[in-house]
């Protein structure tokens, strides 16, 4: 029931760079990446390379060679493993099973590298690349699971400092803030008229945590209104990090919780799968653990943020999950403000960071756009008049009332995932139908 | 009807060998505690995932189903049992003194019984102590699960105390007459025991009912567990100010019938015909009659109001529950029930005790229907109308469906053997009766 993309079998339609990056996603992609201040001649390359291993085309080698190349032109960052830098913090050894393959290291390694140098505008490259290979490739689908067992694997080095906007503004990365004159409060912008739906954000999550089938952690949902039925529109919905959350308020053993950062998490040494959080959510993002997970698909990382408590990775059978905005990642100094989602995203569509820094980059980004926009951008929070004040803010046009699902661009069938969790939620046969059908 | 007769037909289940029938219902008991027994072990070896429930948005199901729904249901009957009981002792309503323990009784168990509801709804039944106690302090202020967790604990803490203070005079009364087995059981009850405490006993229960009568009403039945439906502003069918009235009419409902049937049976059983006379059926009849009123009052409130210029989400939640046949059923149920009270008021000679308890049944089923759709709609009408794409569909599984078995049978065993421990009809009163 793993459904990890790449292990559908037969269904899973081949992915190449023709019938993926056609003439109009570079066109997209080059809009998205010139605004972000990126080198979008690179992340194109990086993401055709991505697709061209995955195909068999490119040795992941070779791949690995061309863009070490790349990015150490681009950033001055040296991501051999084994190569001169920093040597990794305590706090980010593995603890999880095998030290990292080398690629998956490799991969895991520039990508941090890109977050260092600019969080937030780095990782369309770097993100479509790694997306495409743990959408396409069960091989190496290790990728994204070495990168959750341990930033900074042994063997591999970092050679730069990581000036996150955090740091930039004197802040101790997230979890270490207590002594922090302000408030973090991570979030994001969301700008959903850059995205076309293509459901890589959705893919990179599923794959970072081991969703099992019809999980999805970040959804995209596709909808048309009435008076323009021509429009499809497209909302991304990932949970909303409430600081007002119902589903906080309603746990009766305190496992769902928010922590100092913002992040709204569930402990799942504490829940009892009472599912009250479930049903007091207005935005229906919390997947619970009917099932255990089938033999070899679990999540299998570091489960620990760095407090100690259990709030990583699918939850085990039994106790409550949802979207996390990645705890790992915002306790690491080198990945802090930085999503799996969002680095997937090829179109720039989520901008996370700390809300209460008006110089993070989601904050940064919005006034852009909103001086681009000469002051008309529309922007909302989703069902704001309920108050539970989210941490998503969108760009893009706000679903009304009357709207109503519609057919997406890409089908989650088209990436082989599945979209209705319930139509897999089938539990072994009670015995005494055995019994009666022999 | 002298006072030893009295005594002694309230004694009958104790003095007598059961009877064949007796190890009947015994049996099929016990078979039925078996059989959710064999079906809970089922679902905690596969997990949730062997029930109907599922994840509510995308996933196109429905979280809570029939365990919150049987939950409500079995609650709603403990609170009306001992709001009974309670306003017997504080209104001094001699008519319904002999169900006062009976009533109390279907309290404790029907409270028992929706403890464990909520105990096999859990993901994770091991941590129901280690997660809900340390964090209790922070919880309470929040949480209505929380809320409702420490009001039930109170009350059942209560309704044992109210239970045990009044029994201890009769069974020291008849203390010669009951089974001798149950001496050591009947030491520990009767602990300290003085008749000269009479009056200081009256006085608590006294006290100890006038705490029922206000906590149950107006927290617990009208409070805390509408509240955990009621306060949840992204499910329309749920939210709202009406919920606690309504919760409070159809508990008082369903515990008036259950109270009828139960006494009802045991009237049958043990040739109780003086014991429990036909005006307290009628009486209670009459009680039933009200509240159903009541109940149907509401239920054209939040019709009314849910479909005439109703905000879009609330409206959506109206409709389709007004489209479900099945609603109509248990509103058609409880207005005949109604309808043959009413009848029965203006032409007694209509009255038999047996129509009565059979209309009065017609109550108890319809509630039942009514919490689980109430569950299940609230869950499917969400405010945010983007998931109208994947409305949640829910069929309770074999699983689900055999704790309904479960829980009446686990009931029926209580009485079984609680008739044979205890008086379930004060004593007491016969010597104070000339
Ligand atoms: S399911 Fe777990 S996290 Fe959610 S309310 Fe219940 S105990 Fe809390």
């Amino acid at each position: 029931m793993n459904s990890s993309i790449g292990d559908e079998g037969p269904e899973y339609q081949p992915l190449s760079a023709d019938n993926v990056f056609d003439a109009a996603w570079e066109a997209r992609a080059r809009k998205a990446l010139d605004v972000s201040g990126w080198d979008s001649g690179l992340a194109i390359a990086a993401a055709r390379d991505a697709l061209a291993v995955v195909a068999g085309d490119l040795s992941e080698d070779e791949f690995q060679a061309r863009h070490h190349g790349a990015y150490l032109r681009e950033f001055g960052v040296d991501l051999r493993p084994g190569g001169e830098g920093l040597s990794t913090p305590a706090a980010d050894a593995p603890a999880g099973p095998a030290p990292l393959d080398p690629p998956a290291a490799a991969i895991t390694g520039e990508d941090a590298a890109a977050g260092s140098t600019a969080p937030g505008r780095r990782d369309h490259a770097a993100v479509s690349r790694r997306t495409a290979l743990g959408l396409a490739g069960g091989g190496i689908a290790t990728v994204l699971v070495g990168d959750l067992i341990g930033f900074g694997a042994p063997g591999q080095a970092i050679s730069v400092d990581d000036p996150t906007p955090a740091q930039d503004q004197g802040h101790a990365p997230a979890g270490e803030h207590t002594s922090s004159h302000r408030k973090v409060r991570m979030g994001m912008v969301m700008d959903l008229e850059k995205c076309d739906g293509c459901l890589m954000c959705v893919g990179a999550c599923k794959q970072a945590y081991s969703l099992p089938d019809g999980v999805f952690w970040i959804y995209v949902l596709s909808f048309k209104e009435p008076d323009r039925p021509d429009d499809v529109n497209l909302l991304v919905r990932t949970c909303q990090h409430c600081v007002n959350a119902p589903c906080v308020k309603v746990c009766p053993t305190g496992a769902r919780h928010r922590r100092d950062d913002g992040l709204v998490l569930t402990d799942y040494d504490v829940c009892f799968g009472c599912r009250y959080c479930q049903v007091a959510c207005p935005y229906g993002v919390n997947y619970f653990g009917w099932d255990a997970p089938k033999k070899g698909a679990g999540f299998i990382g570091e489960r620990k943020d760095e407090r100690g408590k259990s709030v990583i990775g699918a939850p085990p059978r039994g106790v409550m999950g949802k979207c996390i905005f990645d705890p790992q990642r915002q306790d690491s100094p080198k990945h802090h403000g930085s999503t799996h989602c969002q680095m997937a995203c090829p179109m720039g569509v989520i901008h996370f960071g700390d809300l209460n820094d008006p110089e993070s980059e989601p904050n940064r980004y919005l006034r852009q756009r909103i001086a681009d926009s000469g002051g008309k951008l529309s922007t909302f929070h989703l069902l704001d008049d309920l108050g539970t004040k989210p941490n998503v803010i969108y760009i893009g046009h706000q679903p009304s009332r009357h709207a109503r699902p519609t057919d997406p661009p890409t089908r989650y069938e088209d990436w082989g995932m599945v979209d209705e969790r319930r139509t897999v939620l089938e539990g072994p046969e009670p015995w005494f139908k055995r019994v009666f059908s022999r | 009807m002298t006072s030893e007769q009295r005594t002694e037909a309230i004694l009958r289940p104790l003095a007598h060998r059961p009877s064949r029938r007796y190890y009947i219902v015994l049996a099929l008991a016990l078979l039925g505690l078996l059989w959710y027994a064999q079906a809970w072990a089922f679902q905690l070896e596969h997990g949730m995932v062997v029930l109907g429930i599922g994840d509510w948005g995308s996933g196109g199901g429905i979280p809570w189903g029939l365990y919150v729904g049987s939950f409500i249901w079995w609650v709603g009957i403990a609170h009306g049992g001992i709001i009974v009981s309670a306003a017997v002792r504080l209104f001094n309503l001699s008519t319904y003194k002999p169900v006062a323990r009976i009533a109390e009784l279907l309290t404790l168990i029907a409270l028992s019984v929706a403890a464990l509801y909520i105990v096999i709804h859990l993901g994770r039944p091991d941590r129901v102590v280690t997660s809900m106690l340390p964090a209790w302090p922070t919880t309470i202020r929040t949480s209505p699960l929380a809320w409702d967790v420490t009001v039930i604990t109170l009350y059942f803490v209560l309704t044992a105390t109210y239970l045990a203070l009044t029994i201890r005079a009769d069974i020291s009364a008849v203390r010669s007459r009951l089974p001798r087995q149950l001496g050591p059981l009947y030491s520990l009850l009767l602990i300290g025991y003085t008749p000269e405490e009479h009056e200081k006993v009256e006085r608590m229960a006294w006290w100890l009912a006038l705490a029922v009568i206000i906590l149950a009403p107006l927290f617990l039945h009208g409070g805390v567990i509408p509240w955990l439906f009621a306060l949840l502003p992204g499910q329309p069918a749920w939210f709202g100010a009406a919920q606690g009235p309504q919760f409070l009419t159809i508990a008082l409902s369903s515990a008036l019938g259950s109270v009828i049937i139960v006494a009802y049976i045991f009237r049958r059983v043990y040739g109780w015909e003086d014991l429990l006379p036909d005006n307290v059926f009628s009486g209670l009849s009459r009680w039933l009659a009200l509240f159903a009123l009541l109940f149907l009052w509401l239920q054209l409130q939040k019709i009314i109001t849910g479909i005439s210029i109703a905000p879009e989400s609330i409206y959506g939640a109206t409709k389709s529950t007004i489209e479900e046949p099945l609603y109509w059923l248990a509103v058609g149920m409880v207005a005949a029930a109604l309808a043959w009270f009413g009848l029965q008021m203006l032409n007694p000679s209509l009255f038999t005790v047996e129509r009565t308890v059979a209309a009065a049944t017609l109550p108890v089923i319809a509630t039942l229907i009514e919490k689980f759709l109430f569950v299940i709609e609230g869950l499917m009408h969400p405010v945010f109308s983007l998931y109208r794409g994947v409305p949640g569909y829910y069929t309770p599984s074999w699983i689900e469906l055999s704790s309904v078995i479960g829980a009446f049978s686990l009931v029926t065993l209580f009485f079984l053997v609680v008739s044979r421990v205890i008086p379930l009809i004060e004593v007491e009163v016969s010597h104070h009766e000339p």
